[in-house]
Formats: structure tokens, sequence, C-alpha cells
């Protein structure tokens, strides 16, 4: 008896702390997500000064706005300097030979920043009449980080590149 | 606001071919705000100011729209692409977060 009420409490005493790592997993899960979501609280200075502080983790940026689909790194073809002198003025250029037909073509192309206090840098919606997956910016980094580009394509597949960027501080010039 | 915020250039290639696909170059100036920089004489914050809407219209068919956050670099360069496929004229449209709308038309006439 006294084995049974033991091994007994020693169960729930297991499901009660499960639950509550559970408990605050998710919820650190949902504070961390809320600032990426809710773009209108990027505005607020506040809001704003917080989360530059603290920085978004790239991982819970790339489940909130992928799920858990898988990215295929392939097919993309990326191109950025390997060496940033300047990390408020780095070019990148996204181009993929994926088709762009009317009912099969890339709808989003998404830049990341890794260690940028918002990841996310650009997405842009494109169209069949776009002609060609291709898109290019000139961003800013705060810091040497690895750089993703992930393309959608309009039936939901996933394609994605990732470099590293390595950015100079200092007029050195690398 | 400051001047030449607004300042627009739009470089399409010499000739374009029906059908062909284009690259269009576009350049605006506007500084980009991330609201995390500081003045240095006042050490007060200076307050976000960016582009975070750009949608580009081939005659009146919305053909790209990007969202854009402050990790986009002062006085933005963007580059897409287009299908030549009809004579129609090219607008593209930047908002900016206090309201501001930029916007450029250009004529794309292919042979």
């Amino acid at each position: 008896m006294k084995g049974n009420d033991f091994s007994h409490s020693r169960r729930e005493f297991l499901k009660k702390t499960g639950l509550a790592s559970a408990a605050i997993l998710s919820f650190s899960a949902l504070s961390s997500i809320i600032p990426v979501g809710g773009s209108s609280g990027w505005l607020g200075a506040r809001d704003a000064e917080a989360a530059a502080e603290k920085g978004e983790d790239i991982k819970e940026v790339l489940k909130s706005t992928f799920g858990s689909r898988r990215i295929k790194m392939a097919k993309v073809n990326m191109k950025v300097p390997i060496i940033a002198e300047n990390g408020a003025v780095v070019p990148i250029s996204i181009s993929s030979d994926l088709p762009m037909d009317k009912g099969n073509y890339v709808k989003k192309i998404y830049i990341f920043v890794d260690h940028n206090p918002h990841p996310l840098v650009a997405s842009t919606d494109l169209t069949p009449a776009s002609g060609k997956a291709a898109f290019s910016l000139r961003m800013k980094m705060r810091k040497t980080s690895p750089v993703r580009a992930i393309l959608e394509t309009s039936n939901g597949t996933l394609y994605g590149s990732t470099k590293t960027v390595k950015v100079t501080i200092g007029g050195c010039g690398g | 606001m400051p001047r030449g915020i607004g300042k627009i250039k739009i470089r399409l290639p010499r000739t374009v071919h029906k059908g062909q696909v284009i690259a269009i170059k576009t350049l605006i100036t506007h500084p980009m705000e991330t609201g995390n920089r500081k003045n240095k004489k006042t050490k007060k914050k200076i307050p976000a100011f960016y582009i975070n809407d750009v949608n580009a219209y081939y005659g009146d068919k919305l053909i790209m729209h990007s969202d854009w956050t402050t990790a986009v670099s002062a006085n933005p360069f963007m580059t897409f692409y287009l299908k030549a496929d009809k004579e129609a004229p090219l607008k593209v449209v930047w908002k900016d977060i206090k309201g501001g709308v930029y916007q450029k038309t250009v004529q794309i006439t292919p042979r």
C-alpha cells in the first residue's frame, strides 16, 4: 500500500510539474510571438524599445510565419557579400528558376537576418505577371549574422537559402 | 518634414521587347528611422519613421507588393521584375508609417 501511495504521488507530481512546465513554455512562446504577429505594436515606442533590447528569436519568428512546414534548402539563389563593410547598407538579391505560371508561381519572398532586433527584413508578394521569381533590396545588419531567403510557392512549398554575412564595424575596410 | 524625402528614380531598360522580363530598379529618398537611434546632442530618441508598404501596378493590376520593416536601408533601393506584355503605365507607390504616400508612374512601351 505504501509503495502504491508513493508511486501514485510520484505520478501526480510528475503530471503536475509536466503541466506547469508546459504552461510556462506555452506562455513564453506566446509572449515572443506577440511582437511578431502584431506589427502595429512596433509603432509604439515602448514596444519597439523593449523588443530591441530583447531581440526576437529567429526560431520563434520562423515558427510563427511558417508553422511546422519544412523548408527545402534548394532552388534559391541568394547573392550577398561575404563581408559587408557597412552594416547599414548590405545589398541582397534573390532569384530562382521556379516557374511563374498562372497555377504555379512563387507567391512570396521573405528575407530574414537572424541577429537583427527584428529578424524579418521584408516580405514581398509576387504575381505571375512578375515573370521571374526575383527581388533585390539593400538592408541593415546590426552584426555578423546568417541571412535567410525563403520562397513560398502558390501551392505552399517552401524553398530557402542561408548564407552568413560578416559585418565589420569601423572604417578599417575588412 | 525634412527636405528631399520622397524623391524617386525609376530605371527601365532602354529598349523593351514584347513579352520580355525586365528588371525595374527603383530608388526613393527616405531616412528609414528605426526608432532606436538617439540624437547625440539631446540624448533623445529619434522617433521611428520608415516605409512599410510598397505596391507596384502595371496598368490597373497589382503585380508586386512588399512589406518592409525598419531593417531596410535608408534611401531604399529595390529591384523587381515584370513581364512586359502590354503597353501600359507602371505605377509604384510607397507608403510610410506617418501617412506619407510617394508615387511615380513610368510608361512601358514594348515593341
